[in-house]
Protein backbone atom coordinates (compact mmCIF):
# COMPACT_ATOMS: atom_id res chain seq x y z
CA UNK A 1 0.00 0.00 0.00
CA UNK A 2 1.10 3.71 -1.18
CA UNK A 3 1.91 5.90 2.24
CA UNK A 4 0.40 9.31 0.74
CA UNK A 5 2.89 11.00 2.94
CA UNK A 6 6.37 10.09 1.51
CA UNK A 7 7.11 13.32 -0.27
CA UNK A 8 7.80 14.16 3.20
CA UNK A 9 11.21 11.89 3.33
CA UNK A 10 12.74 13.92 0.99
CA UNK A 11 12.48 17.54 3.41
CA UNK A 12 14.70 18.43 5.85
CA UNK A 13 13.26 18.78 9.78
CA UNK A 14 12.21 22.39 9.24
CA UNK A 15 9.98 20.95 6.23
CA UNK A 16 8.57 18.73 7.90
CA UNK A 17 8.07 20.79 10.71
CA UNK A 18 6.58 23.50 8.98
CA UNK A 19 4.49 20.75 6.90
CA UNK A 20 3.05 19.99 10.64
CA UNK A 21 2.75 23.23 11.62
CA UNK A 22 0.65 23.85 8.80
CA UNK A 23 -1.51 21.01 9.26
CA UNK A 24 -0.21 19.92 5.64
CA UNK A 25 0.37 16.41 7.19
CA UNK A 26 -0.24 14.52 10.40
CA UNK A 27 2.20 13.38 12.49
CA UNK A 28 1.05 9.73 12.08
CA UNK A 29 1.05 10.44 8.43
CA UNK A 30 4.91 11.28 9.05
CA UNK A 31 5.85 8.66 11.08
CA UNK A 32 3.93 6.12 8.53
CA UNK A 33 6.15 7.88 5.63
CA UNK A 34 9.23 6.90 7.78
CA UNK A 35 8.53 3.83 8.97
CA UNK A 36 7.65 2.46 5.55
CA UNK A 37 10.78 4.21 4.07
CA UNK A 38 12.78 2.15 6.73
CA UNK A 39 10.73 -0.78 5.76
CA UNK A 40 11.46 -0.74 1.75
CA UNK A 41 15.76 0.09 1.90
CA UNK A 42 17.11 -0.09 5.63
CA UNK A 43 17.71 -4.09 4.65
CA UNK A 44 20.00 -2.72 2.43
CA UNK A 45 21.22 0.74 4.46
CA UNK A 46 21.34 -1.35 7.98
CA UNK A 47 21.05 2.31 9.87
CA UNK A 48 18.68 0.44 12.55
CA UNK A 49 19.17 -1.96 15.11
CA UNK A 50 15.47 -1.07 16.74
CA UNK A 51 12.55 0.29 14.87
CA UNK A 52 9.90 1.37 17.52
CA UNK A 53 7.17 1.47 15.21
CA UNK A 54 4.30 1.20 18.01
CA UNK A 55 5.69 3.22 20.67
CA UNK A 56 6.35 5.82 17.77
CA UNK A 57 2.91 5.96 16.26
CA UNK A 58 1.63 6.30 19.56
CA UNK A 59 3.42 9.48 20.36
CA UNK A 60 2.49 10.53 17.09
CA UNK A 61 -1.32 10.00 17.75
CA UNK A 62 -1.12 12.10 21.03
CA UNK A 63 1.41 14.70 18.98
CA UNK A 64 -1.77 15.44 16.68
CA UNK A 65 -4.14 15.14 19.46
CA UNK A 66 -2.48 17.70 21.30
CA UNK A 67 -2.08 19.89 18.03
CA UNK A 68 -5.57 19.29 17.37
CA UNK A 69 -6.80 20.85 20.92
CA UNK A 70 -4.80 24.00 19.86
CA UNK A 71 -1.50 23.10 22.07
CA UNK A 72 2.27 22.84 19.47
CA UNK A 73 4.93 22.75 21.83
CA UNK A 74 7.30 24.18 19.05
CA UNK A 75 9.55 23.41 16.04
CA UNK A 76 9.96 19.63 17.18
CA UNK A 77 6.16 18.76 17.89
CA UNK A 78 5.25 15.55 16.07
CA UNK A 79 8.70 15.13 13.91
CA UNK A 80 10.27 11.92 14.20
CA UNK A 81 13.93 11.64 15.18
CA UNK A 82 16.16 8.52 15.86
CA UNK A 83 18.91 7.95 18.50
CA UNK A 84 22.24 6.60 18.04
CA UNK A 85 21.81 3.10 20.65
CA UNK A 86 23.91 4.71 23.09
CA UNK A 87 21.33 6.87 24.02
CA UNK A 88 18.74 5.73 26.72
CA UNK A 89 15.06 5.05 25.81
CA UNK A 90 13.20 3.58 28.93
CA UNK A 91 12.16 -0.03 27.92
CA UNK A 92 13.76 -0.16 24.65
CA UNK A 93 16.89 -2.61 24.34
CA UNK A 94 20.05 -0.21 24.18
CA UNK A 95 23.23 -2.31 22.94
CA UNK A 96 25.98 0.19 22.05
CA UNK A 97 26.19 -1.72 19.01
CA UNK A 98 27.61 -4.71 21.00
CA UNK A 99 27.06 -8.18 21.44
CA UNK A 100 28.00 -7.28 24.88
CA UNK A 101 24.90 -5.16 25.48
CA UNK A 102 22.72 -7.59 22.94
CA UNK A 103 19.89 -7.65 26.15
CA UNK A 104 20.42 -4.23 27.60
CA UNK A 105 17.07 -2.51 28.89
CA UNK A 106 17.42 0.73 30.21
CA UNK A 107 15.29 1.47 33.09
CA UNK A 108 14.84 5.16 32.47
CA UNK A 109 15.01 7.68 29.68
CA UNK A 110 18.36 9.65 28.68
CA UNK A 111 18.63 13.37 29.78
CA UNK A 112 18.07 13.96 26.41
CA UNK A 113 15.32 11.71 25.26
CA UNK A 114 13.69 13.38 27.96
CA UNK A 115 14.11 16.77 26.40
CA UNK A 116 12.86 15.41 23.17
CA UNK A 117 10.05 14.10 24.70
CA UNK A 118 9.09 17.12 26.06
CA UNK A 119 9.75 18.89 22.83
CA UNK A 120 6.53 16.63 21.54
CA UNK A 121 9.31 14.59 19.40
CA UNK A 122 8.41 11.44 18.27
CA UNK A 123 11.22 8.91 18.64
CA UNK A 124 11.02 6.44 15.63
CA UNK A 125 14.30 3.81 16.99
CA UNK A 126 17.89 3.24 17.81
CA UNK A 127 20.43 3.70 15.10
CA UNK A 128 23.29 1.95 14.39
CA UNK A 129 26.98 2.60 15.43
CA UNK A 130 30.35 1.07 15.95
CA UNK A 131 30.73 -1.02 18.50
CA UNK A 132 30.65 1.17 22.09
CA UNK A 133 31.47 4.17 19.66
CA UNK A 134 34.96 2.92 19.40
CA UNK A 135 34.99 -0.24 17.11
CA UNK A 136 35.45 -0.27 13.00
CA UNK A 137 32.59 -0.16 10.16
CA UNK A 138 31.02 -3.88 10.21
CA UNK A 139 29.14 -5.23 7.26
CA UNK A 140 28.14 -8.47 9.22
CA UNK A 141 27.68 -9.80 12.55
CA UNK A 142 24.73 -9.26 14.90
CA UNK A 143 25.20 -5.23 14.59
CA UNK A 144 26.27 -4.15 11.12
CA UNK A 145 27.08 -0.65 11.17
CA UNK A 146 25.40 0.74 8.07
CA UNK A 147 26.14 1.57 4.15
CA UNK A 148 26.42 5.00 2.96
CA UNK A 149 23.27 6.36 1.02
CA UNK A 150 25.47 7.83 -1.40
CA UNK A 151 26.95 4.58 -2.38
CA UNK A 152 26.07 1.73 -0.22
CA UNK A 153 29.87 -0.20 -1.01
CA UNK A 154 31.32 2.41 0.64
CA UNK A 155 30.93 3.41 4.95
CA UNK A 156 29.12 6.07 6.45
CA UNK A 157 32.13 6.63 8.72
CA UNK A 158 31.34 6.32 12.67
CA UNK A 159 30.50 6.09 15.45
CA UNK A 160 27.33 7.52 14.86
CA UNK A 161 26.97 5.08 11.59
CA UNK A 162 23.32 4.88 11.92
CA UNK A 163 22.70 8.24 12.87
CA UNK A 164 24.56 9.61 9.55
CA UNK A 165 22.65 6.91 7.02
CA UNK A 166 19.25 7.68 8.77
CA UNK A 167 19.24 11.21 8.37
CA UNK A 168 20.66 11.58 4.95
CA UNK A 169 18.67 8.89 3.25
CA UNK A 170 15.71 10.37 4.86
CA UNK A 171 14.92 7.54 7.16
CA UNK A 172 14.13 10.03 10.10
CA UNK A 173 14.24 13.85 10.07
CA UNK A 174 17.00 14.05 12.27
CA UNK A 175 18.75 12.42 14.46
CA UNK A 176 21.11 12.53 17.39
CA UNK A 177 24.84 10.94 17.56
CA UNK A 178 27.46 11.21 19.87
CA UNK A 179 31.39 12.56 19.48
CA UNK A 180 34.64 11.27 20.76
CA UNK A 181 36.90 11.52 18.28
CA UNK A 182 34.65 12.94 15.27
CA UNK A 183 31.42 10.27 15.97
CA UNK A 184 29.34 12.88 14.84
CA UNK A 185 31.05 15.35 12.19
CA UNK A 186 32.66 12.20 10.39
CA UNK A 187 30.05 10.18 9.67
CA UNK A 188 27.93 14.09 8.78
CA UNK A 189 31.08 14.85 6.42
CA UNK A 190 30.49 11.31 4.44
CA UNK A 191 26.80 11.33 4.37
CA UNK A 192 26.39 14.90 3.43
CA UNK A 193 25.12 16.34 6.53
CA UNK A 194 25.02 18.95 8.99
CA UNK A 195 26.70 17.52 12.42
CA UNK A 196 27.19 19.33 15.54
CA UNK A 197 29.44 18.32 18.01
CA UNK A 198 28.15 21.38 20.96
CA UNK A 199 30.16 22.45 23.68
CA UNK A 200 31.35 20.15 26.16
CA UNK A 201 28.78 20.00 28.99
CA UNK A 202 26.17 21.93 26.90
CA UNK A 203 24.38 18.53 26.17
CA UNK A 204 23.88 16.62 29.20
CA UNK A 205 25.42 12.72 28.61
CA UNK A 206 23.10 11.10 31.10
CA UNK A 207 21.64 8.19 30.35
CA UNK A 208 23.86 7.79 27.10
CA UNK A 209 26.88 5.16 27.10
CA UNK A 210 30.04 6.53 27.84
CA UNK A 211 33.21 5.82 25.92
CA UNK A 212 35.62 8.68 27.60
CA UNK A 213 34.05 10.53 30.09
CA UNK A 214 35.88 13.98 29.37
CA UNK A 215 35.48 13.72 25.38
CA UNK A 216 31.96 12.73 24.97
CA UNK A 217 29.58 15.26 23.34
CA UNK A 218 26.03 14.42 22.57
CA UNK A 219 24.60 16.31 19.36
CA UNK A 220 22.72 16.76 16.42
CA UNK A 221 23.24 15.31 13.16
CA UNK A 222 20.82 16.69 10.44
CA UNK A 223 19.93 17.81 6.74
CA UNK A 224 20.52 21.68 7.20
CA UNK A 225 21.92 24.02 9.54
CA UNK A 226 18.36 25.66 10.87
CA UNK A 227 17.38 22.06 11.98
CA UNK A 228 20.45 21.21 13.79
CA UNK A 229 19.87 24.84 16.09
CA UNK A 230 16.65 23.47 16.28
CA UNK A 231 17.94 19.85 18.03
CA UNK A 232 20.49 21.84 19.65
CA UNK A 233 17.71 23.85 21.57
CA UNK A 234 15.61 21.44 22.68
CA UNK A 235 18.41 19.13 24.30
CA UNK A 236 21.10 21.77 25.64
CA UNK A 237 20.39 22.39 28.98
CA UNK A 238 21.43 21.72 32.91
CA UNK A 239 21.19 18.35 34.06
CA UNK A 240 22.10 17.89 37.76
CA UNK A 241 22.92 14.65 37.05
CA UNK A 242 25.95 15.17 34.92
CA UNK A 243 29.05 16.51 36.72
CA UNK A 244 30.25 18.11 33.92
CA UNK A 245 27.05 19.45 32.65
CA UNK A 246 27.10 23.19 32.31
CA UNK A 247 24.83 25.27 34.80
CA UNK A 248 24.71 28.77 32.10
CA UNK A 249 21.53 29.94 30.44
CA UNK A 250 21.54 28.28 26.85
CA UNK A 251 20.80 31.22 24.36
CA UNK A 252 18.24 31.09 21.54
CA UNK A 253 20.31 29.26 18.74
CA UNK A 254 17.86 30.60 15.94
CA UNK A 255 17.93 34.70 16.99
CA UNK A 256 21.00 34.80 15.36
CA UNK A 257 20.94 32.35 13.06
CA UNK A 258 20.20 34.59 9.62
CA UNK A 259 22.86 37.12 10.60
CA UNK A 260 25.33 36.64 7.98
CA UNK A 261 29.35 36.02 7.62
CA UNK A 262 29.40 39.77 7.28
CA UNK A 263 32.24 41.32 9.69
CA UNK A 264 33.28 37.99 10.97
CA UNK A 265 36.64 36.82 11.14
CA UNK A 266 37.86 32.94 10.22
CA UNK A 267 40.69 32.10 11.33
CA UNK A 268 42.16 29.22 8.49
CA UNK A 269 44.52 26.42 9.63
CA UNK A 270 46.18 26.16 6.60
CA UNK A 271 49.32 24.52 7.90
CA UNK A 272 47.63 21.55 9.71
CA UNK A 273 44.87 20.69 7.63
CA UNK A 274 45.22 22.36 4.35
CA UNK A 275 48.88 21.65 3.88
CA UNK A 276 48.54 18.32 4.41
CA UNK A 277 49.64 15.92 2.17
CA UNK A 278 47.47 13.40 2.95
CA UNK A 279 44.05 15.70 2.38
CA UNK A 280 42.13 14.31 -0.61
CA UNK A 281 43.12 16.99 -3.64
CA UNK A 282 38.84 17.32 -3.94
CA UNK A 283 38.66 18.56 -0.77
CA UNK A 284 40.96 20.43 -0.46
CA UNK A 285 39.61 22.35 -3.54
CA UNK A 286 35.67 22.06 -2.22
CA UNK A 287 37.02 23.47 0.89
CA UNK A 288 39.15 26.32 -0.39
CA UNK A 289 36.31 27.22 -2.61
CA UNK A 290 33.82 27.40 0.60
CA UNK A 291 36.36 29.48 2.32
CA UNK A 292 35.69 31.65 -1.16
CA UNK A 293 32.27 31.96 -0.57
CA UNK A 294 32.16 33.21 3.03
CA UNK A 295 34.73 35.59 2.00
CA UNK A 296 32.26 36.95 -0.62
CA UNK A 297 29.65 36.53 2.20
CA UNK A 298 31.34 39.72 3.82
CA UNK A 299 33.91 37.21 6.43
CA UNK A 300 37.35 38.16 6.35
CA UNK A 301 39.74 35.36 6.10
CA UNK A 302 43.27 35.12 7.68
CA UNK A 303 45.63 31.92 7.74
CA UNK A 304 46.19 31.08 11.59
CA UNK A 305 48.39 27.84 13.61
CA UNK A 306 48.99 26.36 16.63
CA UNK A 307 51.82 24.56 16.73
CA UNK A 308 50.75 22.00 19.16
CA UNK A 309 48.67 20.62 16.90
CA UNK A 310 51.15 18.21 15.65
CA UNK A 311 51.19 16.41 19.02
CA UNK A 312 47.18 16.56 19.50
CA UNK A 313 46.90 12.63 17.68
CA UNK A 314 49.64 11.66 20.89
CA UNK A 315 47.40 13.18 23.55
CA UNK A 316 44.05 12.06 22.32
CA UNK A 317 45.01 8.45 22.44
CA UNK A 318 45.85 8.62 25.83
CA UNK A 319 42.61 9.17 26.37
CA UNK A 320 42.16 5.07 25.28
CA UNK A 321 42.86 4.75 29.32
CA UNK A 322 39.62 6.11 30.26
CA UNK A 323 38.05 3.81 27.55
CA UNK A 324 39.87 0.78 28.76
CA UNK A 325 39.30 1.86 32.50
CA UNK A 326 35.04 1.66 31.44
CA UNK A 327 35.17 -1.17 29.67
CA UNK A 328 37.95 -3.22 32.16
CA UNK A 329 35.85 -5.59 34.21
CA UNK A 330 33.74 -6.64 30.74
CA UNK A 331 36.90 -7.03 28.68
CA UNK A 332 38.24 -9.10 31.58
CA UNK A 333 34.82 -11.09 32.27
CA UNK A 334 34.28 -11.78 28.52
CA UNK A 335 36.51 -10.68 25.83
CA UNK A 336 35.39 -12.97 23.41
CA UNK A 337 31.22 -10.83 23.03
CA UNK A 338 33.78 -7.58 21.56
CA UNK A 339 34.64 -7.59 18.02
CA UNK A 340 38.51 -7.71 17.88
CA UNK A 341 39.12 -4.54 16.03
CA UNK A 342 37.44 -2.83 18.96
CA UNK A 343 39.02 -5.49 21.76
CA UNK A 344 42.19 -4.89 20.40
CA UNK A 345 41.94 -1.15 20.72
CA UNK A 346 40.75 -1.15 24.20
CA UNK A 347 43.86 -2.98 25.20
CA UNK A 348 45.61 -0.12 23.86
CA UNK A 349 44.17 1.77 26.69
CA UNK A 350 45.62 -0.50 29.33
CA UNK A 351 48.99 0.56 28.30
CA UNK A 352 48.81 3.81 28.86
CA UNK A 353 51.09 4.75 32.13
CA UNK A 354 50.39 6.99 34.31
CA UNK A 355 53.21 9.56 33.41
CA UNK A 356 52.11 9.73 30.24
CA UNK A 357 48.62 10.41 30.71
CA UNK A 358 49.48 13.25 32.93
CA UNK A 359 52.02 14.29 30.09
CA UNK A 360 49.06 14.61 27.83
CA UNK A 361 46.50 16.37 30.30
CA UNK A 362 49.44 18.85 30.79
CA UNK A 363 50.37 19.14 26.97
CA UNK A 364 46.14 19.49 26.70
CA UNK A 365 46.19 22.29 28.62
CA UNK A 366 48.88 24.06 26.00
CA UNK A 367 46.52 23.21 23.40
CA UNK A 368 44.16 25.03 25.29
CA UNK A 369 45.98 27.98 25.59
CA UNK A 370 47.21 28.12 22.07
CA UNK A 371 43.41 27.99 20.39
CA UNK A 372 42.52 30.50 23.25
CA UNK A 373 44.80 32.81 22.34
CA UNK A 374 43.61 32.42 18.03
CA UNK A 375 40.42 32.66 19.24
CA UNK A 376 41.10 36.01 20.62
CA UNK A 377 41.89 37.18 17.47
CA UNK A 378 39.01 35.43 15.35
CA UNK A 379 35.53 34.89 15.71
CA UNK A 380 35.79 31.12 14.75
CA UNK A 381 38.55 28.46 13.40
CA UNK A 382 37.48 27.28 9.90
CA UNK A 383 39.40 24.05 7.35
CA UNK A 384 38.57 20.72 5.64
CA UNK A 385 35.79 19.11 7.42
CA UNK A 386 37.77 15.55 6.62
CA UNK A 387 40.99 14.15 4.77
CA UNK A 388 38.89 12.52 2.23
CA UNK A 389 35.57 11.29 0.80
CA UNK A 390 33.86 8.03 2.18
CA UNK A 391 36.03 4.65 1.79
CA UNK A 392 35.02 1.58 0.94
CA UNK A 393 34.33 -1.29 2.82
CA UNK A 394 37.56 -2.82 2.08
CA UNK A 395 39.56 -0.22 2.34
CA UNK A 396 39.44 0.47 5.63
CA UNK A 397 42.04 -0.73 8.43
CA UNK A 398 41.68 -2.57 11.15
CA UNK A 399 44.82 -2.22 12.48
CA UNK A 400 44.80 1.46 13.55
CA UNK A 401 44.34 2.73 17.04
CA UNK A 402 43.31 6.44 15.14
CA UNK A 403 42.41 6.28 11.38
CA UNK A 404 45.25 9.52 10.40
CA UNK A 405 42.16 11.65 8.97
CA UNK A 406 40.89 11.90 12.57
CA UNK A 407 43.35 14.58 12.83
CA UNK A 408 40.45 17.31 11.21
CA UNK A 409 37.78 15.99 14.36
CA UNK A 410 39.69 14.86 17.65
CA UNK A 411 42.11 17.91 18.56
CA UNK A 412 38.82 19.67 19.14
CA UNK A 413 37.21 16.97 21.56
CA UNK A 414 40.32 17.63 23.47
CA UNK A 415 39.55 21.28 24.09
CA UNK A 416 35.32 20.82 24.13
CA UNK A 417 34.94 23.26 21.82
CA UNK A 418 32.21 23.60 19.51
CA UNK A 419 32.37 22.63 16.24
CA UNK A 420 30.24 21.84 13.07
CA UNK A 421 30.73 20.03 9.80
CA UNK A 422 28.68 21.51 6.78
CA UNK A 423 27.94 20.18 3.02
CA UNK A 424 30.34 21.80 0.49
CA UNK A 425 30.52 19.79 -2.37
CA UNK A 426 30.58 16.58 -4.30
CA UNK A 427 33.44 14.35 -5.41
CA UNK A 428 33.39 13.92 -9.21
CA UNK A 429 32.48 10.42 -8.31
CA UNK A 430 29.06 12.21 -6.01
CA UNK A 431 30.46 11.80 -2.62
CA UNK A 432 29.77 14.41 -0.43
CA UNK A 433 32.66 16.78 0.90
CA UNK A 434 32.58 19.11 4.31
CA UNK A 435 34.23 22.33 5.96
CA UNK A 436 34.31 22.40 9.46
CA UNK A 437 33.50 25.21 11.72
CA UNK A 438 35.21 25.63 15.37
CA UNK A 439 34.33 28.28 17.82
CA UNK A 440 34.79 29.44 21.15
CA UNK A 441 33.60 27.54 24.14
CA UNK A 442 30.21 28.29 24.80
CA UNK A 443 30.13 30.29 21.22
CA UNK A 444 27.64 27.55 19.82
CA UNK A 445 25.59 30.28 18.04
CA UNK A 446 28.26 32.01 16.42
CA UNK A 447 29.72 28.22 14.81
CA UNK A 448 26.14 27.97 14.01
CA UNK A 449 25.73 31.08 12.47
CA UNK A 450 28.47 31.32 10.22
CA UNK A 451 27.56 27.63 8.91
CA UNK A 452 24.30 29.26 7.95
CA UNK A 453 25.86 31.80 6.00
CA UNK A 454 27.59 29.67 3.87
CA UNK A 455 24.68 26.98 3.55
CA UNK A 456 22.24 29.81 2.66
CA UNK A 457 24.81 31.04 -0.20
CA UNK A 458 25.05 27.42 -1.85
CA UNK A 459 23.01 24.63 -2.23
CA UNK A 460 25.11 21.21 -1.56
CA UNK A 461 22.31 20.41 1.36
CA UNK A 462 19.63 20.26 -0.88
CA UNK A 463 21.09 17.58 -2.55
CA UNK A 464 19.58 13.89 -1.31
CA UNK A 465 21.04 10.38 -2.38
CA UNK A 466 18.85 8.36 -5.03
CA UNK A 467 17.17 5.35 -3.20
CA UNK A 468 17.52 4.02 -7.24
CA UNK A 469 21.20 2.79 -6.04
CA UNK A 470 20.24 1.03 -2.75
CA UNK A 471 20.53 -2.12 -3.74
CA UNK A 472 23.40 -4.64 -3.48
CA UNK A 473 25.75 -6.51 -5.67
CA UNK B 1 69.43 -8.31 20.97
CA UNK B 2 67.94 -7.72 17.77
CA UNK B 3 65.77 -4.56 17.61
CA UNK B 4 62.38 -6.25 17.11
CA UNK B 5 63.40 -8.80 19.70
CA UNK B 6 64.32 -5.17 22.46
CA UNK B 7 60.84 -4.54 21.36
CA UNK B 8 59.21 -7.74 21.71
CA UNK B 9 60.64 -7.37 25.10
CA UNK B 10 59.35 -3.86 25.72
CA UNK B 11 56.20 -4.84 24.65
CA UNK B 12 55.97 -7.89 27.29
CA UNK B 13 57.12 -5.84 30.05
CA UNK B 14 54.02 -3.22 29.29
CA UNK B 15 51.92 -6.02 29.01
CA UNK B 16 52.89 -7.61 32.75
CA UNK B 17 52.61 -3.89 34.16
CA UNK B 18 49.17 -3.57 32.69
CA UNK B 19 48.56 -7.09 34.10
CA UNK B 20 47.26 -8.31 30.53
CA UNK B 21 47.47 -11.37 29.82
CA UNK B 22 47.24 -11.68 26.20
CA UNK B 23 48.23 -14.38 23.58
CA UNK B 24 47.55 -15.72 20.54
CA UNK B 25 46.23 -13.53 17.37
CA UNK B 26 45.41 -10.65 19.84
CA UNK B 27 48.70 -10.86 21.56
CA UNK B 28 50.23 -10.22 17.39
CA UNK B 29 47.61 -7.59 16.98
CA UNK B 30 48.30 -5.87 19.53
CA UNK B 31 52.33 -5.49 19.42
CA UNK B 32 51.81 -4.18 15.70
CA UNK B 33 49.37 -1.71 16.62
CA UNK B 34 51.58 -0.54 19.73
CA UNK B 35 54.48 -0.32 17.82
CA UNK B 36 52.98 1.45 14.90
CA UNK B 37 51.80 4.21 16.92
CA UNK B 38 55.29 3.96 19.25
CA UNK B 39 56.27 7.13 17.10
CA UNK B 40 53.66 9.20 18.44
CA UNK B 41 54.17 8.47 21.70
CA UNK B 42 57.85 9.00 21.92
CA UNK B 43 56.52 12.17 20.63
CA UNK B 44 54.66 13.29 23.92
CA UNK B 45 57.35 12.16 25.97
CA UNK B 46 60.08 14.44 24.11
CA UNK B 47 57.14 17.47 24.03
CA UNK B 48 58.09 19.51 27.21
CA UNK B 49 54.77 21.72 28.75
CA UNK B 50 55.65 24.61 30.77
CA UNK B 51 55.55 25.49 34.40
CA UNK B 52 52.34 27.13 33.70
CA UNK B 53 50.96 24.03 31.99
CA UNK B 54 48.90 22.73 35.07
CA UNK B 55 47.43 18.71 34.01
CA UNK B 56 44.12 19.69 32.12
CA UNK B 57 40.89 19.09 35.03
Amino acid sequence: MAVSASWVCDLDLRGVSEALAAGKVSSVDVTEAYLDRIARHDGVLRSYITVMGEAARARARAADAEQSAGRRRGHLHGVPIALKDLIAVAGVRMTGGSEMLADHIPARDAFVTERLHAAGAVILGKLTMHEFAFGRPAVDGPFPTGRNPWDVRRAPAGSSSGSGVAAAAGLCAGALGSDTGGSIRGPAAMCGLVGHKPTYGLVSRGGVLAMDWSLDHVGPMTRSVWDSAVLLQAIAGHDPADTSSLAAPVPDYLAHLEDGARGLKLGLLRRFYVDWPGLDAEVRAAALAAFDVLTREGATVQDVDAPILDLTGAIWTCFLAEMYEYHREMARRAPEKYREGTRVRLYMGALVSAQDFLRAQRLRMRFKREIDALLGTVDVLVFPGQAGPAQRFEDISSLEVMAPGSRYTSPWNLLGLPAVSVPAGFTRAGLPVSIQIVGRMGDDATVLRVARAYERATDWHKRRPDPAGWKLG
Amino acid sequence: MAPDMDLRARFDAELAAAGLNITGRDYDLLFLMWKEHLPQREALRAAAPAQEDEPWR
